[in-house]
C-alpha cells in the first residue's frame, strides 16, 4: 500500500507546473475569453512536444502509454491555472474513446495526429435532456448506402469550433442502449456548429446540428450497438479525469486565501487570528485533503482495473464537486470585496470547478450510482 | 503509488477472518469476566498490543496487520478488547517515557487486562484549556499527595490504575508546572462516581482524591515535564483505527438500507424515496473518501513516517460525520429513530453479532454522536491546530500567552 506520488510521477507533475506558471498566466487566460480560437497554437504545439497530449495513448501510436494516475496530476495542474485548451475534449474524451473501442486502423488513423496535435477532436453526447444515461441519447444514425445518415443536434459539445473530427454517440436501435459511436469528419457535408457561452470563459463549446450527414461505415468506433459500454466506461474516466480538474482549482483558492488571511488585516489583526476566518481555512484543507484522496484513489483504480473504479468514480465525481463549489465559493467570502471583482483571480477558479460540476453526471447522479453499488451489495 | 493489497496481506486477512468465524462469542459478554476472558483469547491469537515489540508481549506487528485484525473485528461486530486505553495510550507512553522497572511492572498486566486503566486528565475548568488544571500533587517524602477533583473519566468505575496529570509547581506558568504519574485507583481517598450520559447510560464518571497516594517510581518522565509528555501521549493516534471506523459505518449503512427496504414513506418503501436515496448516498460517498483518507494514513504509517495533519484532518472529518450520519438516519426513520424500545426488528438497528445479538435501537448511536466532537479535542480545537500549525495561520490572542509572556518578562 503505497499512497505517495513516485518520483517519476512528481518529476512529470513539477514540469507541468513549472510551463504553466510561466506560459499560462493570469493575463493569458484573460486573452483567451475573446479569442476565436480559445487556444494557444504555439503552446499547443509545446504540450505536444512535451508528450502531454499522447500521454495515455499506446507507445505504438505515438504515446507515451502512462495511466490515469499521470493524466488526473497533469489534469490537476490544468486546473490550477485555468488552461484554456481542447486538451479535456481532444484526450481525454475522444482520444480515450479511440484508443478504448476503436481498430488498429482507425488508432493509426487517429491517435498519432492527436498526440502530435496536428488534429483536434472532441467528442458530442449531450443532447436536449441533462440526464446521464443512454436515453437520453436520440441523435438517429440509420444505416445505408455503405455507411451510416445521421440526423440530429448535440450540445455543449467542447471546442467543438476548433475540432477536426467529433466522436458521436447516435441512436442505432430503439433497445434502451442501442448507441453506436461515430467518428465523424466536422468538415462533412450537413455539420453545422454554433458557439454558445459557457459562465468559465475558457471553456469553449459549441452546439453542432447533423443533418443528413453520411458517415461511412469504417467510422464506426466499437461495434455498431455496442457504444453505450464504452461511453459509461469513458464516462467515469471522464468524472474522474474532471474531480482532478476541480481538485486543482480548489487546491490554488485555498492557498490563495491561505495568504491572503496572513497578510489582510482589520481591527489591528490579520483576519487569520479570527476564528471565524481560521475554522473556514481549516474546513477547506479537509475539503481539498479529502479530494486529493478522493481523485487519487479513483485514478488508481481507474488504472489498476481495481473491481470498485466505477464506484470510486462515482465517489471522486460526488465529492469534489461539492467541495469545489464550497472552497472556491469559500474563498471568494474570505476575500471579501476583492473576491466579488472580475480582475481578481478567484472567480477563473470557481468558475473552471463550476463548469465541471454538472458534467459527466453531477452530485446527485453519482450519489445514485454508488447506492446502487451498495444495494447490490446487500441483495 | 499502489493502492492494492499485498499477497502478504491478503493472506493475513484470510487467516484473521477464518479465526474469527471460528471464535467469535456466541452470546452477549454480560460481565466484565467474560469481558476480560475474551480480551485474553484475542490475545493468546495475537490480535491485542499487536504493535508493540515484542519483548513487551506484543508482534512488532505492522500497521497494516493492525489494521486488518480491526477491520475484520469490525465486519463481524465483535466486541473489543477490555483495555483500549491501556493498550492505546498508556502501554506506548511507557514504552516511550518508563523507566525498565515501570515497564516491567506494568506492561505484560495492560496486555493480558490484569489491570484496566483510565485517563485522569480533565478537570471541571480544564478541558480544552487542559493546561489550566488544578489537581495537585505534593512531594511528601517518600510518596506524592494528591488532592482535587477529575471529570470526564472514561471507565473509571472499572479502572484499577489511572495515567493522571497534577501540578506539582504553582509558581510558573501553568504549562511548566505539571507532572505525568499512574496512580493506583483501589486506594482509599479516591471517591469514583458515575456520571449519567445523555444516552442513559453511564461510561464516564467523576473522580475525587483527598490524599490519595502516588508512589516515588510512578512519576513518568522528568518532574514538571508532564504537559510534554501528554502531548506525545495525545499524539499515539489510532491510526490503525481507520479501517474498523469505515467498516462499522458500512456494516451500519448496509442494515440502513435494509431498514429502508420495508419502512414506508409517502405510500412507497423509503429506498424508492429520491430524498431518501440521495441521504444514503450522500452517506455513502463520504464514508468512502474516509476509506481512502485511511489508507493514505496506513501507507504514512508502512513507512514508518508518523502522520502528519493527516491525523487532525482525519479526527475532524470522522467526527464531523458520525454526527451528519446519524442526523440523516434519524431524519429517515422519522418517529421511529426516537424510540429506545419497541422498534419493530425490521426497523432496528442491527448491532446484533453472535456476540451481542441484540437488536440495536439507531437513536442511542445518534446520541452517542455528539462526543466525538468534543473528545480528543473539539472540533474547534482541531480547527485552530490545522490553521495555526498546518496552514500557518497567525495565532489568536489569548490572555493566557499575554500573562506568560509578562512572567517572563518579569
Ligand atoms: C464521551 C466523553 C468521554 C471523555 N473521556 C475522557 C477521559 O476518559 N478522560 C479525560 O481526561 N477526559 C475525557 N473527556 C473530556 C474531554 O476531553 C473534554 O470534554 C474536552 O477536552 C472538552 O473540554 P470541556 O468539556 O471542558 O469543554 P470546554 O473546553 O469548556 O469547551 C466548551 C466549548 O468551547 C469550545 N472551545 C474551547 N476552547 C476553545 C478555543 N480556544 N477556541 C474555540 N473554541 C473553544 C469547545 O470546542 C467547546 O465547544 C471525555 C469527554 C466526553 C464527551
Amino acid at each position: 500500500m503505497d499512497f505517495d506520488f513516485t518520483s517519476d510521477q512528481v518529476m512529470l507533475r513539477n514540469t507541468v507546473r513549472e510551463y504553466l506558471t510561466d506560459k499560462c498566466t493570469s493575463q493569458f487566460v484573460r486573452s483567451m475569453f475573446d479569442d476565436q480560437a480559445g487556444y494557444s497554437k504555439a503552446m499547443w504545439k509545446e504540450m505536444a512536444d512535451n508528450g502531454w497530449l499522447g500521454l495515455t495513448f499506446p507507445e505504438d501510436n505515438g504515446g507515451l502509454g502512462l495511466g490515469q494516475v499521470e493524466l488526473s496530476m497533469i489534469l490537476e495542474e490544468m486546473g490550477r491555472a485555468v488552461l484554456p485548451s481542447p486538451y479535456f475534449a481532444s484526450v481525454v474524451l475522444a482520444g480515450a474513446a479511440i484508443a478504448d473501442a476503436g481498430d488498429k486502423a482507425q488508432k493509426d488513423k487517429y491517435l498519432g495526429g492527436i498526440g502530435s496535435g496536428e488534429l483536434i477532436a472532441t467528442m458530442g453526447w449531450l443532447e436536449d435532456a441533462t440526464s446521464w444515461g443512454p436515453g437520453a441519447i436520440n441523435l438517429k444514425a440509420e444505416s445505408g448506402g455503405g455507411g451510416f445518415v445521421l440526423n440530429g443536434l448535440k450540445r455543449f459539445v467542447p471546442f467543438a469550433h476548433v475540432a477536426d473530427v467529433a466522436i458521436v454517440a447516435a441512436r442505432t436501435s430503439s433497445k434502451p442502449d442501442g448507441i453506436t459511436l461515430f467518428a465523424v469528419d466536422m468538415k462533412s457535408q450537413g455539420v453545422a456548429t454554433t458557439p454558445v457561452t459557457n459562465m468559465d470563459l475558457t471553456s469553449k463549446a459549441a452546439e453542432v446540428s447533423f443533418s443528413n450527414v453520411r458517415v461511412p461505415e469504417e467510422n464506426v468506433i466499437g461495434d455498431v450497438d455496442g457504444g453505450w459500454p464504452v461511453l459509461k466506461r469513458l464516462l467515469d474516466k471522464a468524472a474522474v479525469s474532471a474531480a482532478a480538474e476541480m481538485l486543482g482549482a480548489s487546491r490554488k483558492s485555498m492557498e490563495m486565501s491561505v495568504d491572503y488571511a496572513k497578510v489582510r488585516e482589520t481591527f489591528g489583526q490579520p483576519i487569520g487570528t479570527f476564528q471565524a476566518i481560521k475554522h473556514m481555512a481549516a474546513d477547506m484543507l479537509v475539503e481539498v485533503e479529502s479530494s486529493h484522496g478522493a481523485v487519487y484513489y479513483a485514478s488508481w483504480a481507474q488504472a489498476a482495473g481495481a473491481p470498485d473504479a466505477s464506484l470510486a468514480a462515482s465517489v471522486a465525481k460526488a465529492y469534489v464537486g461539492d467541495a469545489s463549489r464550497k472552497v472556491c465559493g469559500d474563498s471568494i467570502q474570505l476575500h471579501g470585496g476583492i473576491g466579488f471583482t472580475w480582475e481578481f483571480d478567484l472567480h477563473l477558479y470557481f468558475k473552471r470547478a463550476k463548469y465541471y460540476e454538472p458534467m459527466f453526471g453531477d452530485a446527485d447522479y453519482h450519489r445514485e450510482q454508488a447506492l446502487r453499488t451498495l444495494e447490490a451489495e446487500t441483495k | 503509488m499502489d493502492l492494492s493489497f499485498t499477497q502478504e496481506d491478503i493472506a493475513f486477512r484470510a487467516r484473521v477472518r477464518k479465526w474469527f468465524e471460528e471464535n467469535l462469542p456466541k452470546d452477549e459478554l454480560k460481565s466484565l469476566d467474560e469481558r476480560v476472558a475474551w480480551h485474553r483469547k484475542l490475545y493468546a491469537a495475537g490480535y491485542v498490543g499487536m504493535g508493540w515489540p515484542k519483548e513487551y508481549g506484543g508482534q512488532d506487528a505492522r500497521p497494516m496487520e493492525q489494521a486488518i485484525v480491526q477491520d475484520e473485528m469490525a465486519r463481524v461486530n465483535a466486541p473489543s478488547t477490555v483495555n483500549g486505553l491501556g493498550l492505546s495510550i498508556v502501554g506506548p507512553t511507557i514504552i516511550h517515557h518508563g523507566t525498565p522497572e515501570q515497564k516491567s511492572r506494568f506492561l505484560r498486566k495492560i496486555m493480558n487486562a490484569e489491570e484496566i486503566w483510565c485517563q485522569l486528565f480533565s478537570e471541571p475548568n480544564a478541558g480544552s484549556d487542559l493546561a489550566a488544571l488544578k489537581c495537585r500533587a505534593d512531594d511528601k517524602g517518600d510518596h506524592w499527595e494528591i488532592n482535587g477533583q477529575k471529570v470526564w473519566t472514561s471507565g473509571g468505575f472499572i479502572a484499577d490504575w489511572g495515567i493522571l496529570l497534577a501540578r506539582t509547581d504553582q509558581n510558573v506558568p501553568k504549562h511548566q508546572g505539571i507532572s505525568f504519574f499512574l496512580i493506583n485507583m483501589r486506594q482509599p481517598g479516591i471517591d469514583v462516581r458515575p456520571l449519567k450520559q445523555i444516552t442513559g447510560g453511564s461510561e464516564f464518571c467523576e473522580v475525587f482524591f483527598t490524599k490519595s497516594r502516588v508512589e516515588k517510581d510512578h512519576l513518568i518522565g522528568k518532574l514538571n515535564q508532564g504537559w510534554q509528555i501528554a502531548q506525545t501521549t495525545l499524539g499515539f493516534e489510532r491510526g490503525a483505527g481507520t479501517l474498523n471506523r469505515v467498516t462499522t459505518y458500512l456494516m451500519s449503512l448496509r442494515r440502513l438500507v435494509d431498514v429502508c427496504r420495508s419502512l414506508k414513506v409517502n405510500g412507497h418503501t423509503a429506498i424508492e424515496d429520491a430524498a431518501v436515496r440521495q441521504k444514503i448516498g450522500r452517506a455513502y460517498v463520504e464514508l468512502e473518501v474516509m476509506r481512502y483518507a485511511g489508507l493514505r494514513i496506513l501507507s504514512r504509517l508502512e513507512k514508518g513516517q508518523r502522520p502528519g495533519p493527516e491525523s487532525s484532518i482525519a479526527k475532524l472529518y470522522y467526527s464531523e460525520y458520525d454526527k451528519r450520519y446519524h442526523h440523516w438516519v434519524m431524519e429517515i426513520l422519522g418517529p421511529y429513530g426516537n424510540l429506545l424500545e419497541g422498534t419493530p426488528a425490521a426497523y432496528a438497528e442491527e448491532t446484533g453479532s453472535g456476540a451481542s445479538g441484540r437488536h440495536g435501537v439507531w437513536g442511542v448511536d445518534f446520541l452517542q454522536s455528539f462526543g466525538p466532537t468534543i473528545y480528543a479535542g473539539s472540533s474547534q480545537i482541531q480547527k485552530n491546530i490545522i490553521g495555526e500549525r498546518v496552514l500557518g495561520l497567525p495565532k489568536e490572542v489569548r490572555t493566557d500567552r499575554i500573562e506568560i509572556a509578562k512572567q517572563k518578562g518579569g
